[in-house]
C-alpha cells in the first residue's frame, strides 16, 4: 500500500516538473526530472532512504526556479507536493521497516495514507487558491507585513519544535 | 538532519524569494509545506506517558539455553499514532527467536505485551530497560524515551556431576563430614588400638588383642571423619587459559571450579571461591546449597584477565584461607607458578591442582599437519611433564586434565575413593 502510494507521489512530483518545464520549452530539463524519479526510485528499492530529502531538496529548487522563470506555476506547485509526499512516505516506509514481521503494520499505513493525503489536499488547495486568487488592491506595505508575520509566526513554531 | 528542520529551512527559503522577487508563485511553493508542518506540530502528542513491565521465564540459566522474555507497555497518556519500541538486550545474550523491536500504535490507556527469546554463554545479564521513539502521525516531532525495566539473568556454567572427592588436609573443622580426620573416634576407617575405656561399645573390643594380655581389655578405635576449609582458586590469567585465535581454556577451568564446589559443598566441606585474574574476586567460604549459589554467582560473572601484579601465583592472599586448610588450584600453570605454589605447600596447606592441559589443548585445534608444530608441542610437553613432576615431588597433587576428557570421569579416576561400604569389605 505504502510502496505503491510511494512511487505514485514520486512519479507525480518528477512528472509534474517535467511537464512544467516541457510545456515552457525547457525538455532538457524534463529529461532531467524523469531520470531524478528513476534514480529516486532506485534508491528507494536499495533502501537508501537518505535521497529522498536530498530528491526533495532538488525538487522544490527546481520548482522555484521553474516559477522564478515564469513557467507554469500549478505543474511546479504539483511537483512540491508530490515531492513532498515521496519525502513523507519513504521516510515512512523506513519506519515501517523497524517493525518486525509479526507487527501488523496495515492499520498504522492505511492512518498514515489517509493523513497524509490529507495534507497534501489541503496544502494543494492553498497553493492553488493562492494561484488563482489575487487580491489587486492589496498594497505592497500589507503584503510585506503579511509575509513578514508568517515568517514570524514559522520561527516561533521551529522555536518550539526545537525546544520539544 | 531532522525532517522538521529541512521543512523549515526550505519554508523559509521560498518565503524569503517571495520576498525578494515580489512574486507570488514562491508562497504558492511554500504552502504545502507550511501545511505539512503546521499539522505535524499541532498533532504531536504533548506528553509520553509509558510504563514498562519486564519478566523473565528464568532468572538462573545455563549456558544456550532458552529464557523467554515477556514486555508489557502501558501508554499512560494520550494515544500514541506510532510507537517504536526497541528492548536494550544486554551484549552477549542473543534473540534467538522472535524479535525485541515493535513498531504499535498505542491508544490511550493500552497496552502491549511482547515476547522474544534469548540464549547466551555463561555471565551475568541486567535487562536494563526499553527505548521507544514516538511519532506524531507525520513524525515532524519525534520523542524519545528510555524507560526502566530491570531484571537481572545469570547464565551459570555447567555443573558436572561428581561424586566423592578424597581430600585430606591437616586440619579439619569439628563438625562431622567425610574426611578423615587424623584422630581416633567413631568412623569407618581403622584408626588404632587403645585400651578399653568404660563406655566403649562392647563391638568395639578387639578380641585378638586382647587375649593377648590377660588383664587388659583393648578396643579398636576408628578414624574421626569431618568437614574441612577448603578454598577454590580460580586462575583467571589472560597468559594461562587464552591462545592464539580467541581460543581459551577458561571456561574449561570455570567448569571445573564449579564441579569441585559443587562436589566439595556436597561432602559437607566449608568453600571459598578466589578469582584470580586482573583483580581477585573473593567469595566468602560457607556450607551448603546457599554457599553452592554464591559460588555460581561468582563465576557466571568471572571474567579472564590480566595484571602485573597477578602474573604468578605468589600474590595468592593466604590469610584468606584458615592454615593447614585444603587449597584446590584450578589452573592451566606456568612455569612460574612452582615456586609460589610449593611456598604454599611449606606453609602447611594441602594443595591440590587440577590442570587444564594447554599443550594437548592447542595441539588439538592446530593439528600435526606440520612437523614445526609437532616438534614444538613435544618440546611443550616435555616441559609441561616437568613442572609437574616437580610439583609431585614438593608432594602436591596434580591433576592434568585433557579437556577433551569429560571432567567427572577424570575425577572418578583420579580423586575419587571408594565408598565406605565397599571400603568395608576390602575392595
Amino acid at each position: 500500500m505504502t510502496t505503491i502510494a510511494l512511487i505514485l507521489s514520486i512519479l507525480v512530483g518528477t512528472v509534474s516538473l517535467a511537464i512544467g518545464y516541457g510545456q515552457a520549452g525547457a525538455t532538457n530539463y524534463s529529461r532531467l526530472f524523469l531520470l531524478l524519479a528513476a534514480v529516486w526510485l532506485f534508491m528507494q528499492y536499495r533502501k537508501w532512504y537518505w535521497f529522498s530529502s536530498i530528491a526533495l531538496l532538488m525538487i522544490i529548487v527546481a520548482g522555484a526556479y521553474g516559477v522564478w522563470l515564469g513557467y507554469p506555476t500549478v505543474w511546479m506547485v504539483l511537483g512540491a507536493v508530490g515531492g513532498l509526499l515521496g519525502w513523507d512516505l519513504s521516510d515512512f516506509a523506513r519506519r515501517l521497516s523497524y517493525a518486525s514481521p509479526m507487527d501488523d503494520t496495515r492499520p498504522t499505513e492505511r492512518r498514515h495514507l489517509e493523513r497524509a493525503g490529507i495534507v497534501a489536499a489541503l496544502g494543494l488547495g492553498l497553493a492553488l487558491l493562492s494561484v488563482f486568487i489575487h487580491f489587486q488592491r492589496l498594497a505592497f506595505e500589507v503584503a510585506v507585513g503579511l509575509l513578514l508575520l508568517a515568517a514570524l509566526g514559522l520561527t516561533r513554531l521551529v522555536i518550539g519544535l526545537i525546544r520539544k | 538532519m531532522s525532517r522538521s528542520l529541512l521543512l523549515s529551512l526550505l519554508t523559509y527559503g521560498l518565503l524569503l524569494a517571495g520576498i525578494a522577487t515580489l512574486h507570488g508563485g514562491f508562497i504558492a511553493l511554500a504552502l504545502p509545506l507550511v501545511s505539512y508542518l503546521l499539522i505535524g506540530y499541532l498533532q504531536a502528542p504533548e506528553k509520553v506517558q509509558l510504563e514498562v513491565t519486564r519478566h523473565l521465564s528464568l532468572e538462573r540459566a545455563t549456558p544456550n539455553q532458552d529464557v523467554e522474555v515477556t514486555v508489557t507497555v502501558t501508554n499512560q497518556g494520550p494515544a500514541l499514532e506510532e510507537v517504536l519500541l526497541q528492548d536494550q538486550v544486554p551484549s552477549g545474550l542473543t534473540v534467538r527467536l522472535k524479535t525485541s523491536r515493535h513498531l504499535v500504535r498505542l491508544a490511550r490507556g493500552a497496552a502491549y505485551t511482547f515476547t522474544y527469546i534469548v540464549t547466551g554463554p555463561r555471565g551475568g545479564y541486567e535487562f536494563e530497560g526499553l527505548d521507544a521513539q514516538v511519532n506524531d502521525h507525520l513524525a515532524i516531532r519525534n520523542t524519545k524515551v528510555q524507560m526502566k525495566a530491570k531484571r537481572r539473568l545469570f547464565v551459570f556454567p555447567l555443573v558436572t556431576r561428581v561424586r566423592q572427592i578424597a581430600i585430606r588436609p591437616r586440619r579439619t573443622r569439628v563438625y562431622a563430614g567425610t574426611i578423615p580426620a587424623r584422630a581416633g573416634g567413631t568412623g569407618t576407617e581403622f584408626f588404632g588400638v587403645r585400651e578399653y575405656q568404660p563406655g566403649d561399645p562392647p563391638h568395639s573390643i578387639n578380641w585378638r588383642a586382647s587375649a593377648r594380655y590377660s588383664e587388659t581389655l583393648y578396643a579398636n578405635e576408628y578414624q574421626q571423619e569431618r568437614v574441612a576449609d577448603v578454598g577454590i582458586v580460580l586462575d583467571g590469567r589472560l597468559k594461562t587459559n587464552e591462545f592464539a585465535s580467541g581460543h581459551s581454556l577458561f571456561e574449561h577451568s570455570v567448569q571445573a571450579a564449579a564441579a569441585m564446589a559443587d562436589a566439595l559443598l556436597n561432602q559437607g566441606n566449608r568453600v571459598g571461591l578466589l578469582l584470580y585474574s586482573s583483580y581477585l574476586g573473593w567469595t566468602l567460604p560457607g556450607y551448603g546449597k546457599i554457599q553452592r549459589e554464591r559460588i555460581l554467582y561468582a563465576l557466571a560473572n568471572a571474567r579472564p584477565g590480566d595484571s602485573q601484579v597477578f602474573a604468578n601465583f605468589g600474590h595468592v592472599p593466604t590469610q584468606l584461607f584458615p592454615p593447614e586448610s585444603q587449597i584446590v588450584f584450578v589452573s592451566p600453570l606456568a612455569d612460574d607458578d612452582l615456586k609460589p605454589l610449593i611456598e604454599l605447600r611449606a606453609q602447611g596447606y594441602d594443595v591440590l591442582a587440577i590442570s587444564p592441559n594447554p599443550v594437548k589443548y592447542e595441539l588439538s585445534y592446530l593439528g600435526n599437519t606440520n612437523s614445526n608444530i609437532d616438534l614444538a608441542g613435544r618440546v611443550l610437553h616435555m616441559e609441561r611433564l616437568l613442572l609437574l613432576q616437580r610439583l609431585q615431588r614438593a608432594n602436591i597433587q596434580v591433576v592434568d586434565w585433557d579437556v577433551k576428557e569429560p571432567f567427572d570421569q577424570l575425577v572418578k579416576r583420579r580423586l575419587s575413593h571408594a565408598p565406605a561400604w565397599l571400603r568395608a569389605v576390602g575392595r
